[in-house]
C-alpha cells in the first residue's frame, strides 16, 4: 500500500465510530489496499461509516450503550504546547507592564517601551493579545473534555469527563489567569480614566 | 455471470460465500462478485461481517499474516439455511407464475 493510498484510508476511517475502528481498522485497510480507491469505493467506504455511527448513536440513546462524544485531536500535548505559544506574547507584555510600571524598574521601562509601542501599533495585534489567553485556554483544555450522554433509569443524562494531563492544566490555570489579569487591569484602567 | 443473484443483501451473500469455506475480505469481495454478479464495497462488506459477528453468525480465526478469514458459525449456517429455504420458495413460485 503506497503511502498515499494508506493515509487516505486512515481518512476514511475516522468516519467509523472509535470502538469499531479499533476492532476492524486494520482489516478495512488491509482490504482497501488490494482494491482500487474509485470514486465508487471512497463513498461506499464513507457512507458505511456514518451508518455505522448513526446506528451507534442511535443505540445509544435507546440506553444499550453509552454514546460519547470526545474531541478528534489524538495528541493532546501538542495542543498544550499549542495554548503556551499563543500566550507567551501576551505573558510578555503584561510581564513586563508590571516590571515597568507597576515595580518602576525605569531599566525594563526603557528597553520593553518600544517593542510595548510596535505590538499594540497594529490593532489586530492588540485585539489578538487580549484574547490570545482565552484561546489558549481552549486549545490547552478542550482535548481533555470528554462529552457523552447515556440512559439511566429511564432518563437520559450528560456525563462529563476531564482528564487530568498536566501540561494542558498547566497551560490553561496560566491563560486563565492571565486573562483574568488581563481583564482586571483593562477594568481598572477604565474606571481611572472615566474618573480622570 | 449473466444473471444478477436474486438478492443484494450483503449479509446474505457474506454467508453464502461463507459457506464454502473461511475467507478474508478480498477473497469474499471476490467470490461474490463471481457468484452473485454483485460487487460488493469494502465498507457495506465489512458493515456487513461486523453486524454478522455481533449477531454471532460468524466468527473471526486467527489472523493470516495481515488478513483475518472469517468462518461461518454454525447458528450462521442455519440461520442461513432458514433464508436460503424462503428465498427459494419465492423463486420457485415465481418461476412457476412466469412459466419458466
Amino acid at each position: 500500500m503506497s503511502v498515499r493510498h494508506d493515509s487516505l484510508g486512515r481518512l476514511l476511517l475516522r468516519c467509523y465510530p472509535r470502538a469499531w475502528r479499533e476492532r476492524y481498522g486494520n482489516e478495512l485497510l488491509d482490504l482497501l489496499s488490494d482494491v482500487p480507491l474509485t470514486p465508487r469505493v471512497l463513498f461506499d467506504v464513507a457512507s458505511s461509516g456514518f451508518a455505522l455511527r448513526s446506528a451507534a448513536a442511535r443505540r445509544a440513546l435507546q440506553g444499550d450503550t453509552v454514546m460519547t462524544i470526545r474531541p478528534a485531536w489524538r495528541h493532546p500535548t501538542a495542543f498544550a504546547v499549542v495554548g503556551a505559544l499563543l500566550i507567551l506574547p501576551t505573558l510578555f507584555f503584561v510581564a513586563s507592564s508590571m516590571l515597568a510600571y507597576e515595580l518602576n524598574l525605569t531599566a525594563v521601562r526603557d528597553l520593553v517601551a518600544p517593542i510595548q509601542a510596535a505590538m499594540t501599533s497594529v490593532r489586530a495585534v492588540d485585539l489578538l493579545l487580549v484574547l490570545a489567553p482565552a484561546l489558549a485556554a481552549v486549545a490547552a483544555v478542550a482535548p481533555l473534555l470528554r462529552l457523552g450522554w447515556e440512559r439511566r433509569d429511564g432518563t437520559l443524562q450528560a456525563v462529563v469527563t476531564v482528564r487530568a494531563l498536566a501540561p494542558n492544566v498547566a497551560v490553561g490555570l496560566v491563560a486563565i489567569g492571565l486573562g483574568a489579569l488581563l481583564v482586571w487591569h483593562i477594568v481598572v484602567e477604565s474606571v481611572l480614566q472615566a474618573g480622570a | 455471470m449473466s444473471n444478477p443473484a436474486p438478492t443484494n443483501d450483503p449479509g446474505l451473500l457474506l454467508m453464502i460465500s461463507l459457506a464454502s469455506g473461511p475467507k478474508h475480505g478480498h477473497a469474499m469481495l471476490l467470490d461474490i462478485a463471481d457468484f452473485a454478479g454483485v460487487r460488493l464495497g469494502p465498507g457495506t462488506l465489512y458493515g456487513a461481517l461486523s453486524r454478522l459477528e455481533e449477531e454471532g453468525h460468524v466468527a473471526p480465526l486467527p489472523s493470516e499474516g495481515r488478513r483475518r478469514p472469517y468462518r461461518l458459525t454454525p447458528g450462521g449456517r442455519r440461520v442461513l439455511e432458514g433464508r436460503l429455504g424462503g428465498l427459494n420458495r419465492a423463486v420457485r413460485t415465481g418461476l412457476q407464475r412466469v412459466g419458466a
